[in-house]
C-alpha cells in the first residue's frame, strides 16, 4: 500500500525514438488508476518503467516516498500480472503461486497459508497441483493474479490482463476484478486498450496518445468534459460524432450554426466561452451517438441525412447516416422509443431529420484539436 | 424400410455411372500410385545400400576387435567373421590393472551400504511417524545419523576386505566421514525439502507418492555409489594399464570440459538473447567473423603459451580442459536461438517475483531449456572425446598424457601395427560405448517441446 508519484518522466529509445514525454502524475494510496490509449502510446511502457523492467530515461519515479528510479524490479515491492499470464511452464500451479514466497525464504507454513488463501479468494484451490498447461485461459489469469496476490505488494500492476480472453470470459474476469479489488484494497495501476474495462474499473482515468497525457480524470469527469478532440472520440462507444459548425457572437451571446441550423448556448458554456475570449469562428462541435434524437413531425432546428446503415443491436439501434456534405454520424436511438412504423420506415436511402439537445454539445477547435469548454 | 432402400438403389446407380465415368481418372490415379511406389522404392533402395555400405567399417572394427591378437596374427586378413571369437584384446586392454575386481568391490559395498542405511532410514522414518514428533531438526539429524551409520560401516567393510590395519587408513577415513556427513545433510535437507509435513515423508519410500519415494531411495543409492567409489580411490588406487589410463584421461578431459563449457556456452547465450547492452550486436558479429577461421590455426601459439604455463607432456590433461573451454563462449548460436524462443515475460515476471538475473537462469530458463542443456552438454562432451590433433601435440611424447585417440593411434603407428591392429579395434568398440550410451538414453530430449502452456499462443 503506497502512493505513487511520477515526475518529469520520460522514455527514450535507442535510435532517440521517445516513447514516453513528461509524464507526470501522482497516484494516491489504494487508489486504481487505468492508463489508457491506443497501440503504441506508451501506456504499457510507463507500466513497465515502474515495475523497473525498463529504464527511466529522465524524471523520478517516487513509491510511497522512496525514489526508486535504479531500485530492482525485485526490491520495489510490486507485483504484475502479464498479458500473456506468463506462468512458469514446468511447476505446477501451487509453487508457481508459491515460487515469490520461496524467494523470500519463507517458512512452508507460511507459503501454505498464503497459496491456499489466495486461490480461495480466486477459486482455484482444485487445481493447484496441475501444471499451467492444463488450465484454461480463464483460470491460468486467475492463477497469474493469484501469484500476484500472495506477494501482498505495495502496488499492483496489470498489463492488459484481460485481452486474451474471450468476450464472455473478459465480462466476468472484469467483474472479478473490481470485487478482488474491493478485498485487498491496495495501489492498482491498470493498462489496457479497452475503453469499457478503463470506465469500469478505474477511480482515475489516464488517457494517452503518442506518448502525452491527454487527460488525466474520473471516468465521469472524462466522458462528461473531454479535454480535447482525441479523448472525445476515444471515450465512448460508438464513438463522438464531429459536425463541422460555425460559432457565432452577438453581445455575451453565443450560438452555434450548422447545416442551417442555429442552436443558441446557454448561459453556462457562454460564460466559460466568454472568460477564454473566444470569438466568432470554425469550430467542430461534437455530438454522442447516444444524445441523438430522431425527429419524424416537421421539428424545426434538425439535421437531415441519409440512413446508409441501420445495425440492430437489440435494445438499440445504431444508425449510420450521411449528411449533406457526406459527413458521417452514428445515431444510437434506443428501440423501445420507436413505434412499428418508425421502425420500419428506417431503411438504406430513407430521408431522416435528427436533433440534440444543446446540453450535451462539445465545442472544439479545429486547429489546436482542444476543447473550448473544457 | 422403404426410406432404407431408396438409398441402397441411388448408391448402385451412382456407382454404375461413377464407374463408367471415372474409369479413366482411376487408371491415371493407379498409374501415378505406382510411379509414386516405384521413386520410394528407389530411394529405400539407395538408402538401405547406403547405410549398409556407412555401417560395414563399424561392424568390420567389431568383428575385428573379436580376433584373437595371439591366434589369428596379422593386422589385414582376408576373412571378415574370425575363426575363433575371443575376448584377447579386450583382456590385453586390462592387462595389469586391477579395474574390474576394484570395481566390483566397491561396487558391492557401496549396494550393501545402501540397503543397510535405506532399511535404517525407513525403520527411523516409522518410528518418528509413531511418535507423532514434529520438527525439521528431529528429522535431518536421524536421516543424516543412519547416513553416517551407513558410511562407518563401508569404511570398516573396505578396509577388512583390503585387510588393511584400520589405524593405517583410520584418518584418511576420518576425513572422509567428516565430509560424508556434510554430503549427508545436505541429501538429507534435500529428502525433507519440498513437504511441510515433513517427518512423514522422511524415508523416500514410506511417502504417499511411490514415484517420488523410488527416485529418492534412487538417489541415496547412487550417492553412496560415488562415495564409495572415491572411498575406494582414496584407500586403494587403481592399478591402471595403458589403455585404461588413456581412457581415465580422456574421460576426464571430456567430463570437466562438458561441464564448463556447458556453463559458459549457456550463460554466454543466455546474456546475449536477455541483455541489451552497448556492443553486443558487435560481439555477436566478430565472434561469427572469428568462428570463420578453423581452431587449429592457433595451434602453435596455444602450445607455447601452454608450455610457458607447464601444461604440455606430463601436464596435458588440464591444459586440454583449458584449450577445449578456452574459446566454447563462441558456440552461443544454437542455444541463443533456443533462449529467444522462450518468452520474456517469463524473465520479467520472475525478476518482478523477486528472482535475481540468476536465479531467474536457474531456476526458470534452465529447466525450460532442457533440450538445449542436454545438447549443448554432449557437443560438449563429443568434441574433446573424440579429438585427436590438439591432443597428439599437447601431450607430444608423454604416454601418460595422451588420450585414446592418440594413444590408439600409436599402437597402430608402431613397427609391430600388424600385430596390435585387433587390439585397436578393441579399444576403439570400447570408446564407442559410452558415447553411444549417452545419446540412446539423450535423444528423447531432441525434440521435445518446451512451453507448452507458458504462454497464450
Amino acid at each position: 500500500m503506497a502512493s505513487l508519484k511520477l515526475e518529469h518522466v520520460k522514455k527514450v529509445y535507442d535510435k532517440n525514438v521517445v516513447a514516453v514525454h513528461d509524464f507526470n502524475l501522482e497516484i494516491q494510496d489504494k487508489e486504481f488508476i487505468v492508463f489508457v490509449g491506443p497501440s503504441g502510446c506508451g501506456k504499457s511502457t510507463t507500466l513497465r518503467m515502474i515495475a523497473g523492467l525498463e529504464d527511466i530515461s529522465e524524471g523520478t519515479l517516487t513509491i510511497g516516498d522512496r525514489v526508486v528510479n535504479d531500485v530492482e524490479p525485485k526490491d520495489r515491492d510490486i507485483a504484475m500480472v502479464f498479458q500473456n499470464y506468463a506462468l512458469y511452464p514446468h511447476i505446477s500451479v501451487y509453487e508457481n503461486m508459491a515460487f515469490s514466497l520461496r524467494l523470500r525464504k519463507m517458512s512452508n507454513e507460511e507459503v501454505h497459508r498464503r497459496v491456499c488463501e489466495a486461490a480461495e479468494i480466486l477459486g482455484i484451490t482444485e487445481y493447484l497441483a496441475r501444471k499451467p498447461k492444463a488450465l484454461s485461459g480463464g483460470q491460468r489469469q486467475r492463477v497469474a493474479i493469484g501469484r500476484a496476490i500472495v506477494r501482498e505488494p505495495q502496488v499492483f500492476l496489470m498489463d492488459e490482463p484481460l485481452s486474451n480472453l474471450d468476450a464472455k470470459l473478459r465480462n466476468q474476469m472484469r467483474a472479478e476484478i473490481i470485487l478482488l479489488r474491493k478485498r485487498i484494497d491496495t495501489t492498482f495501476i491498470y493498462v489496457t486498450h479497452d475503453q469499457t474495462e478503463a470506465m469500469t474499473l478505474g477511480d482515475r482515468i489516464v488517457i494517452m496518445k503518442d506518448g502525452y497525457i491527454q487527460q488525466v480524470g474520473t471516468p465521469q469527469e472524462v466522458f462528461e468534459t473531454p479535454k480535447n478532440l482525441f479523448v472525445a472520440g476515444f471515450i465512448g462507444s460508438p464513438q463522438m460524432n464531429f459536425l463541422k459548425a460555425k460559432l457565432i457572437k452577438s453581445g455575451a451571446q453565443y450560438a452555434v450554426e450548422l447545416y442551417g441550423i442555429r442552436v443558441p448556448l446557454s448561459a453556462a458554456k457562454c460564460e466559460k466561452l466568454e472568460k477564454k475570449g473566444v470569438g466568432g469562428k470554425d469550430v467542430i462541435l461534437g455530438v454522442r451517438p447516444e444524445h441523438a434524437q430522431l425527429c419524424f413531425d416537421g421539428a424545426p432546428n434538425a439535421i437531415e441525412g441519409t440512413l446508409r446503415v441501420n445495425e440492430m443491436m437489440g435494445s438499440e439501434l445504431h444508425l449510420h447516416v450521411q449528411l449533406q456534405d457526406n459527413t458521417p454520424v452514428i445515431l444510437r436511438i434506443p428501440t423501445l422509443e420507436l413505434t412499428e412504423q418508425q421502425r420500419a420506415s428506417l431503411i438504406y436511402g430513407s430521408k431522416l431529420r435528427f436533433t440534440f439537445p444543446e446540453k450535451v454539445t462539445h465545442l472544439f477547435d479545429p486547429q489546436t484539436e482542444e476543447s473550448l469548454l473544457y | 424400410m422403404a426410406e432404407k432402400k431408396i438409398p441402397e438403389v441411388d448408391i448402385i446407380v451412382d456407382e454404375k455411372a461413377g464407374v463408367i465415368k471415372e474409369v479413366k481418372p482411376q487408371q491415371k490415379l493407379r498409374s501415378k500410385k505406382g510411379h509414386e511406389r516405384r521413386i520410394n522404392g528407389t530411394i529405400y533402395t539407395v538408402l538401405t545400400i547406403m547405410s549398409i555400405v556407412w555401417l560395414v567399417p563399424f561392424v568390420f572394427l567389431v568383428l575385428q576387435s573379436f580376433r584373437s591378437y595371439q591366434l589369428e596374427k596379422g593386422g589385414m586378413v582376408d576373412y571378415l567373421l574370425p575363426k575363433t571369437f575371443s575376448l584377447d584384446n579386450y583382456a590385453f586392454l586390462f592387462e595389469g590393472s586391477n579395474f574390474f575386481s576394484w570395481m566390483g568391490r566397491a561396487l558391492l559395498i557401496a549396494a550393501g551400504c545402501a540397503l543397510v542405511t535405506a532399511l535404517l532410514v525407513h525403520a527411523a522414518g516409522k518410528w518418528l511417524d509413531k511418535r507423532d514428533g514434529n520438527g525439521k531438526a528431529a528429522g535431518i539429524a536421524v536421516i543424516a545419523c543412519c547416513l553416517a551409520i551407513g558410511y562407518a560401516l563401508m569404511v570398516a567393510l573396505s578396509c577388512a576386505l583390503h585387510q588393511y590395519a584400520l589405524n593405517d587408513c583410520l584418518v584418511k577415513a576420518l576425513i572422509l566421514l567428516a565430509v560424508f556427513a556434510l554430503v549427508g545433510y545436505i541429501v538429507a535437507r534435500i529428502y525433507l525439502k519440498q513437504d511441510s509435513k515433513l517427518l512423514r515423508s522422511i524415508p523416500g519410500y514410506v511417502a504417499e507418492d511411490k514415484h517420488e519415494g523410488a527416485k529418492k531411495f534412487g538417489a541415496m543409492a547412487l550417492e553412496f555409489g560415488a562415495a564409495f567409489v572415491i572411498l575406494q580411490m582414496v584407500l586403494t588406487p587403481m592399478v591402471e594399464s595403458q589403455y585404461l589410463k588413456w581412457y581415465g584421461n580422456t574421460l576426464t578431459i571430456a567430463l570437466f570440459t562438458a561441464v564448463i563449457q556447458t556453463a559458459i556456452v549457456l550463460s554466454v547465450s543466455y546474456s546475449l538473447s536477455r541483455l541489451r547492452f552497448k556492443g553486443r550486436k558487435l560481439i555477436m558479429n566478430t565472434v561469427l567473423v572469428l568462428g570463420l577461421f578453423p581452431g587449429f590455426l592457433t595451434m602453435i601459439t596455444l602450445y607455447f603459451l601452454l608450455k610457458q604455463l607447464g601444461l604440455t607432456q606430463a601436464g596435458s590433461v588440464p591444459g586440454l580442459i583449458l584449450i577445449y573451454c578456452a574459446s566454447s563462449g563462441m558456440g552461443y548460436y544454437i542455444s541463443k536461438g533456443f533462449f529467444d524462443t522462450i518468452p520474456k515475460s517469463l524473465d520479467e515476471s520472475a525478476r518482478i517475483d523477486g528472482a535475481t538475473r540468476f536465479q531467474v537462469f536457474l531456476k526458470i530458463i534452465m529447466p525450460l531449456a532442457k533440450p538445449i542443456v542436454i545438447y549443448t552438454v554432449l557437443m560438449a562432451f563429443m568434441a574433446p572425446w573424440g579429438d585427436y590433433v590438439f591432443a597428439s601435440y599437447v601431450a607430444f611424447g608423454h604416454q601418460d598424457g595422451y588420450n585414446v585417440a592418440v594413444g590408439l593411434y600409436n599402437w597402430v603407428n608402431t613397427n609391430d601395427y600388424q600385430n596390435y591392429f585387433t587390439r585397436f579395434c578393441a579399444g576403439g568398440v570400447l570408446v564407442a560405448v559410452p558415447i553411444t550410451a549417452l545419446f540412446l538414453a539423450l535423444q528423447k530430449y531432441y525434440v521435445e517441446g518446451v512451453t507448452g502452456g507458458a504462454v497464450k499462443g
